[in-house]
């Protein structure tokens, strides 16, 4: 109580003698400007492509190996095949056990991590600049000499299908299974990446052998190396670890060719008793990455749902306190991908926020956005785009996804102009064309708070008990 | 997420999956580095203003950005009595109106410019940073003493925040699987330091906050005398003592004295057990906790190495026996949390389906007894210092990361020389070492046993 009394006479004191001081905030000096990095390549003869920035600094270096096939591959009964081989790569070769693997990777002060996209599959590396080379020998090894022994399948389907009854009993985290679902239906998309823990125990020995048969080689792969390292250098490793690595002679498999088949109701509500918080996920069809559109949508999207004070976490956030945080993103793929807004939301307001939602995303398509708004939105992508490249691992990021989908590398340094080039009549036309039309509205949470908000403001939805859910239907319910 | 509390010691992430190493006879085998690991020093420079604000600096060049951070000796160890969560809602209401800003405008001089803001609230400090494009340094010094000067939250505003707090607290706490265990951790975990309580608060002590508690905590807490400044990144070091003279250096101090916490939390006399529940647990958990001095302490070194030992990477001893081997566990933890206070050494375990916490505590007890007594081979120890060297080394890569570095050291190790010195103390760790420590502190004292599983049976 005491304490309160200073409290009021200090603020007396200080307020007076702070207000001399300037009112306004000084304006910023002149900018800077950044250098982005030149990255250089070379094509071994068997078709791996190698690309280097060399960044001088902190002696680490970062790698990553790419093979542009992954989840989008998964046959229909074997969700998870294309991740669950490249996890499995780093889990024994034919002269190293998975133990000797993380071992001598860790002893070296490396990561190892492998895995899959919808697109790729990947092994990362993070290293230091003075062991790299030993470091990037296990990652030639794990990629050309897997072994995947039974043991080892076994172990990581059990792991897998643990982590899968973790992520369930996630209201966020199932939302985005189930919205993958509702609007891909059984298409190549539609299925978890993960799996199920039914498509998990479907897959077999056979199944991962012949997936990193088919798809593993060296003209469906790129190499990409960023860091204190002379790009000659790294030329020459690859070289020395992968020269041998054949292609059999053929092409690189073809890529799987989308189709959305999506049918069911436009509202789905998975009820989940005890849900500490709703998750509302609005999913529609989004773009692919090459789409001659694709800087328009991420500067539309940097207004709508990417950053602190986009859209909707102003509405939602900072205008309502409705939620932690309010966003959308496109994810960008071979085929066109999802555009998703997500938030969590207390399961009363759930209602409430897939209406703003909405709200906000008509609003892009029906009014103009003024320049005094997109100017600073820009700036957070240019931003964000200068921050990532700043890191090894980031950049390694940015030119792998160009090199995926055979994009010129020259778009690392065209990144900034390309945003600054979009206007308010673009943002509204792409919208109207994009963002218009039938979303699919996913919704995670207790009913018996949700309550009848749900049937007033849709009445269509379909709601299905946590379970009644089956991830492997296209319809998700179980039969 | 921003404006977030460094809550989640032990972040709880399935990535991807399980192997691990074996000891001795295979690390014989083990590709040594090429070459001793050097850690490039960070050129501090260090100034003391006339009001008392502390400020560090490292000029570099390499990228058009500065980071810039403000360190408040003030953490969630400070929430007044009945007001649990009190230092993080503050947190957020820093981005709340000031005598010269409009709410939010610390978004404006930021994110709009291309750049980024946070905060956290931690145990023992408050920490806001801005990451700009180097020629915006100025105006990012002018707003932190603006925002360091003075406060004028409404009630409004103050309001929806709070709400906005409040799904915080769900979305950390009530909604994910394990949210409820690490709460629970801190509460069995101490017996009265006030680390026991939560420190996103709970939804009582929330609603029952005031506008005039806020005003209140700004003038005890936020004062020039209480705060250290960091700046890494793109300057003129002539032009930043200018600037922080010119817009921090006014910044008057109060000559009320600061309120330290200085309870002692007293050591255990026996081992504690605890059983702990959530609504959604499809596998249970179970955590141990001991005692560690604070976190300046001549141990704590060691300590780290001996978590490393035990727990970093998938070569690690109890990831290998638990995850690998046994497969009764599909992540664990060892961690040594280091604290201004006082520390916890956690061992923590989700364990696989159809294994239970009793099975997950004996392995986890088992490792860490044959760690203390059995020969640690010297390549395993090398590994483990070199991990973690590694590991800071990559937490560097940024301004802002180095700067983070900056400021713990300040406030949690009291010396910011403490960048430095600690990979010397990590690399001078002897298996001797890693021996009497762990004797000390976790064999040979009483652990505090938590298990948590399914309200009313697995589901």
């Amino acid at each position: 109580m005491s304490r309160r009394f200073h409290v009021l006479a200090l603020l007396l004191l200080i307020v007076p003698t702070y207000s001399r001081a300037q009112q306004t905030p000084p304006p910023p000096a002149a900018p800077r400007a950044a250098r982005v990095p030149r990255p250089t390549e070379q094509t071994l003869a068997n078709g791996l492509r190698v690309i280097v920035v060399e960044k001088t600094g902190l002696p680490l270096v970062a790698a990553r190996l790419l093979v542009k096939t992954g989840s989008e591959a998964d046959p229909n009964d074997r969700a998870g095949l294309a991740d669950l081989t490249a996890s499995l790569l780093t889990k024994g070769t034919k002269t190293k056990s998975a133990e000797e693997i993380a071992l001598g990777v860790e002893a070296l002060g490396a990561t190892i991590d492998s895995g899959a996209g919808w697109d790729n599959s990947f092994v990362t590396l993070g290293a230091l600049a003075n062991n790299f080379s030993s470091a990037m020998k296990y990652v030639a090894d794990v990629v050309l000499h897997p072994t995947f022994t039974q043991d080892e399948i076994d172990r990581l389907r059990d792991q897998n299908i643990d982590a899968l009854s973790v992520a369930m009993q996630n209201p966020a985290q199932l939302a985005n299974f189930v919205a993958a679902r509702a609007l891909f239906g059984g298409g190549p998309y539609g299925h978890n990446q993960g799996g199920t823990p039914e498509s998990l125990k479907a897959i077999t020995r056979d199944d991962v052998v012949k997936f990193h048969r088919t798809h593993y080689r060296p003209n469906n792969a790129v190499l990409i190396v960023a860091g204190d390292v002379k790009p000659e250098t790294v030329f020459a490793l690859a070289k020395t670890l992968f020269g041998n690595w054949s292609s059999g002679g053929q092409a690189p498999p073809p890529v799987q060719s989308e189709s959305v088949a999506a049918s069911g109701p436009s509202v789905v509500v998975i009820d989940m008793p005890d849900a500490g918080q709703a998750a509302v996920v609005v999913t529609r069809r989004g773009l692919s990455r090459n789409d001659p559109q694709y800087y328009k949508a991420i500067v539309t999207n940097a207004v709508l749902g990417a950053g602190y004070s986009s859209r909707l976490n102003q509405e939602i956030r900072i205008k309502r306190g409705l939620s932690y945080g309010a966003g959308s993103f496109f994810d960008f793929r071979r085929e066109p991908g999802a555009f998703n807004a997500a938030v969590q939301t207390k399961n009363e307001s759930a209602i409430e926020v897939a209406g703003l939602i909405g709200g906000e995303v008509s609003k892009m398509t029906s009014t103009s956005v003024p320049e005094l708004e997109l100017t600073p939105r820009k700036a957070t992508l240019i931003g964000d785009f200068g921050r990532s490249v700043e890191t090894n691992s980031g950049l390694v990021g940015r030119i792998g996804t160009l090199a995926l989908y055979g994009l010129s590398l020259d778009e690392i340094n065209a990144f900034v102009a390309k945003v600054q080039s979009v206007t308010p009549a673009d943002v509204q036309k792409f919208a109207g064309e994009k963002l218009n039309g039938d979303a699919r509205i996913v919704i995670v949470g207790d009913m018996k708070k949700i309550g009848d908000t749900l049937k007033a403001a849709y009445p269509n939805a379909e709601v299905i008990p946590i379970d009644q859910l089956d991830l492997n239907s296209p319809t998700l319910r179980k039969k | 997420m921003r404006r977030r509390l460094a809550l989640f010691l032990l972040p709880l992430v399935f990535a991807g999956a399980a192997f691990a190493a074996a000891p001795a006879k295979k690390l014989a085998g083990a590709t040594a580095p090429a070459t001793k690991l050097t850690v490039p020093p960070i050129q501090l420079k260090h100034r003391t203003l006339a009001n008392g604000l502390e400020v560090y600096s490292v000029a570099d060049h390499s990228s058009p950005t500065v980071a810039i951070q403000v360190w408040y000796r003030v953490g969630s160890k400070n929430d007044p009595d009945g007001r649990s969560g009190f230092a993080h809602l503050f947190e957020h209401l820093m981005f709340k109106s000031t005598a010269h800003m409009p709410a939010e405008m610390m978004d404006r001089l930021t994110e709009d410019v291309g750049g980024f803001n946070n905060a956290s609230t931690r145990d023992d400090a408050t920490e806001y940073h801005e990451v700009v494009p180097s020629n915006y340094l100025e105006t990012l010094l002018w707003a932190e003493g603006d925002r360091m000067a003075s406060l004028n939250v409404n009630d409004e505003n103050f309001k929806s925040e709070r709400d906005v707090v409040k799904e915080e607290y769900r979305f950390r706490v009530l909604s994910p699987p394990y949210g409820r265990l690490f709460t629970a951790l801190e509460k069995d975990s101490w017996a009265v330091h006030p680390y026991k309580r939560p420190g996103i608060g709970n939804i009582e002590e929330l609603d029952a906050a005031t506008l005039t508690d806020v005003q209140a905590f700004h003038t005890t807490f936020y004062r020039p005398d209480n705060a250290v400044l960091v700046v890494v990144g793109d300057f003129d070091q002539t032009q930043l003592d200018a600037w922080t003279d010119k817009y921090l250096g006014v910044v008057p101090h109060p000559s009320t004295p600061i309120p330290r916490v200085t309870v002692k939390e007293p050591p255990r006399k026996e081992v504690k057990r605890f059983e702990e529940h959530g609504p959604s647990v499809p596998l249970p958990a179970v955590a141990a906790t001991w005692l560690l001095p604070e976190a300046r302490h001549a141990d704590s070194a060691a300590l780290s190495v001996t978590a490393a030992l035990l727990g970093l990477g998938q070569s690690s001893r109890v990831y290998e026996s638990l995850v690998y081997k046994k497969k009764i566990a599909v992540e664990i933890e060892v961690d040594a949390d280091l604290r201004e206070d006082a520390g916890l050494f956690i061992a923590f375990a989700v364990l696989s389906n159809g294994h239970n916490p009793n099975e997950g505590e004996k392995a986890l007890l088992a490792e860490i007894d044959a760690l203390a007594t059995k020969t640690i081979p010297a390549t395993e120890l090398e590994k483990a210092k070199t991990q973690l060297i590694a590991s800071i080394l990559r937490d560097r890569e940024t301004n802002n990361g180095k700067a983070m570095d900056i400021g713990n050291s300040v406030v949690v190790f009291h010396d910011a020389n403490f960048v430095n010195a600690w990979i010397g103390k990590l690399q001078a760790v002897t298996a001797a070492d890693v021996q009497r420590v762990t004797k000390k502190y976790v064999t040979g004292a009483p652990p505090v046993l938590i298990h948590y599983t399914a309200e009313g049976g697995a589901k």
